[in-house]
């Protein structure tokens, strides 16, 4: 019993993975404008600061993750207004799809729509601050996936608080932002780390930070959004 | 003389205390009283009326 | 809400509060290091405990609201997390007052100043998003959510900041506290309980009130006599 409940979950998240990437895939839309976001931002952030190479080499980690960061916002928001349109999520949910696959199902989606963001904006930013990758690029890979997925599990969940209140836009700022400050500050020191050297191997210790992150908020977020979306 | 005075400065560099500041405190307890009352106030508005009228 | 209630605990309050006070302000002896601006301490310190027993309550009260639903817990949780963010704003703004004698500077990114300001702005966003949904079920459900997320967040990111801040310099505060302060401190502090305590009454009891009038709005919908409708629903009911 338990076995095949298990098994119906993950083919239920597969299904609507499938079918959150087929939409995004058809349109492009939100990768696009993501990504010429996050590069507007990491090129306003050469502006704000004047063109000290000095001080954008030293800060490209952390310019890199408050881009990533403020384009997931508007990524977040988007993967649950698709579904507020129309009332599909009702729809879903009546399929019947267990609210758990959809939790699991909206936040691995919108966790490769970071990745891929990420895998766009490292070369542009390599580029853009003159920044070398000198512990190479298996660690920065771990830093990007990791810090993509720490920050689409709390953000799926306040996502589809937000969509459904008024003033959305204002509201999932401000309560994403305070709550990703851990992850935020572990992944733009562990890229800093990954760009400027490890003399001193703390890198492990901020991977490790983010793992945590990781395994509360995916654990939190799936005990949690069923009663977020019930009715 | 000058190790005099230096002895003297080194005196009081050792007793290490913060001069005066009352200042500083008097302001910790005015913002705190103040937020205080002006709480009290905005609860008092807020109180509930149709409550208190069926109660008492 | 009885007699004590509403007249004793305030008075008993005012007079704890007022005694320690006097006493960490008159009667005990200045700091060794700080001086006189260690009576500062007199009213920051009870503050933070307050603020962090508010959000305690808070998170206690919307984990209950989530096994079991009802109005009581989650305007105990609205109760407890306006008057922490009160609490909590006091402290910071004391203590980084405190800051400016002692360290040279108002704001140092010290972990517990830094952690502080972050839950403040948590417990505001909070805030917000309970004023920002109408339905009152849905409200209750979602700021639970929001403050289970929001408690938890906060061991890693005190954690997290200390191991930030760890890399460049290690704050040390000396911990010598005099037998005759420690008077004055737990004085106040049980007199910041009993304010707290008359302050979550007070809003607890108009936030109930405020559930009850929107759970009663349907019936309390304008119709041709008020008196007639009135008490056709309380038969129906």
């Amino acid at each position: 019993m338990r076995a095949t409940r298990s098994v119906g979950l993950l083919t239920t998240t597969f299904v609507l993975l499938r079918k959150d990437l087929l939409i995004e895939w058809r349109t492009r839309a939100r990768l696009n404008a993501l990504i010429f976001f996050a590069m507007a931002t990491l090129l306003l952030f050469s502006f704000a600061l004047g063109p000290d190479t000095k001080l954008l080499e030293r800060n490209a980690g952390g310019y890199l993750w408050l881009a990533i960061l403020f384009a997931s916002v508007l990524s977040l928001g988007e993967s649950f207004r698709v579904e507020t349109e129309n009332a599909c999520l009702d729809g879903v949910r009546l399929a019947p799809a267990n609210a758990r696959a959809i939790f699991l199902s909206k936040a691995v989606g919108n966790a490769l729509l970071l990745l891929a963001l990420g895998v766009v904006l490292v070369p542009v930013m390599v580029a853009l601050y003159g920044v070398k990758i000198v512990t190479g690029f298996g660690d920065l890979a771990g830093i990007l996936v990791l810090g993509c997925l720490a920050l689409s599990a709390p953000g799926t969940v306040y996502a589809a608080i937000s969509s459904n209140a008024r003033a959305r836009d204002v509201l999932l700022p401000l309560l994403l932002f305070p709550l990703v400050i851990p992850a935020l500050l572990s992944a733009a020191k562990g890229t800093t780390l990954v760009l400027q050297g490890d003399p001193m191997h703390q890198l492990g210790s901020w991977q490790g930070l983010l793992l945590g992150f990781n395994l509360i908020y995916w654990g939190l977020g799936f005990v949690l959004f069923p009663r977020v979306i019930e009715d | 003389m000058d190790t005099l005075t230096s002895l003297m400065v080194l005196a009081q560099v050792g007793s290490g205390r913060l001069q005066g500041g009352w200042g500083y405190v008097g302001a910790c307890y005015g913002i705190s009283v103040a937020a205080f009352v002006l709480y009290s106030v905005s609860l008092w508005a807020r109180r509930p009326r149709a409550a208190s009228d069926s109660k008492e | 809400m009885n007699k004590f209630v509403k007249w004793g605990l305030p008075a008993l309050t005012l007079g704890l509060l007022g005694w320690g006070w006097w006493l960490g302000l008159v009667w005990a002896p200045p700091d060794r290091e700080m001086g006189d601006v260690q009576r500062i301490m007199y009213v920051h310190v009870p503050l933070q405990w307050m603020a962090m027993m508010a959000m305690f309550i808070n998170f206690v009260a919307a984990v209950t609201y989530l096994l079991r639903q009802s109005w009581k817990t989650d305007a105990l949780a609205e109760a407890a997390a306006e008057v922490g963010l009160l609490f909590g704003t006091l402290g910071m703004i004391t203590g980084s007052i405190w800051g400016r004698p002692t360290w040279g500077v108002y704001w140092s990114w010290d972990p517990r100043l830094t952690s502080e300001a972050i839950l403040l702005v948590a417990y505001t966003g909070y805030l917000v998003l309970r004023r920002f949904v109408e339905d009152p079920d849905k409200r209750a459900v979602w700021s639970a959510v929001v403050a289970i997320i929001g408690a938890v967040n906060l061991p890693i990111v005190w954690f997290s900041v200390r191991w930030w801040r760890s890399l460049h310099q290690t704050q040390s505060s000396p911990k010598t506290v005099d037998p005759q302060m420690v008077l004055p401190l737990r004085v106040a502090a049980f007199g910041m309980l009993g304010l707290m305590i008359v302050f979550l009454i007070h809003r607890y009891r108009i936030a109930l009130s405020e559930r009850n009038a929107e759970v009663a709005l349907p019936e309390a919908l304008p119709s041709d006599d008020p008196a007639q409708r009135a008490s056709q629903s309380s038969k129906v009911a």
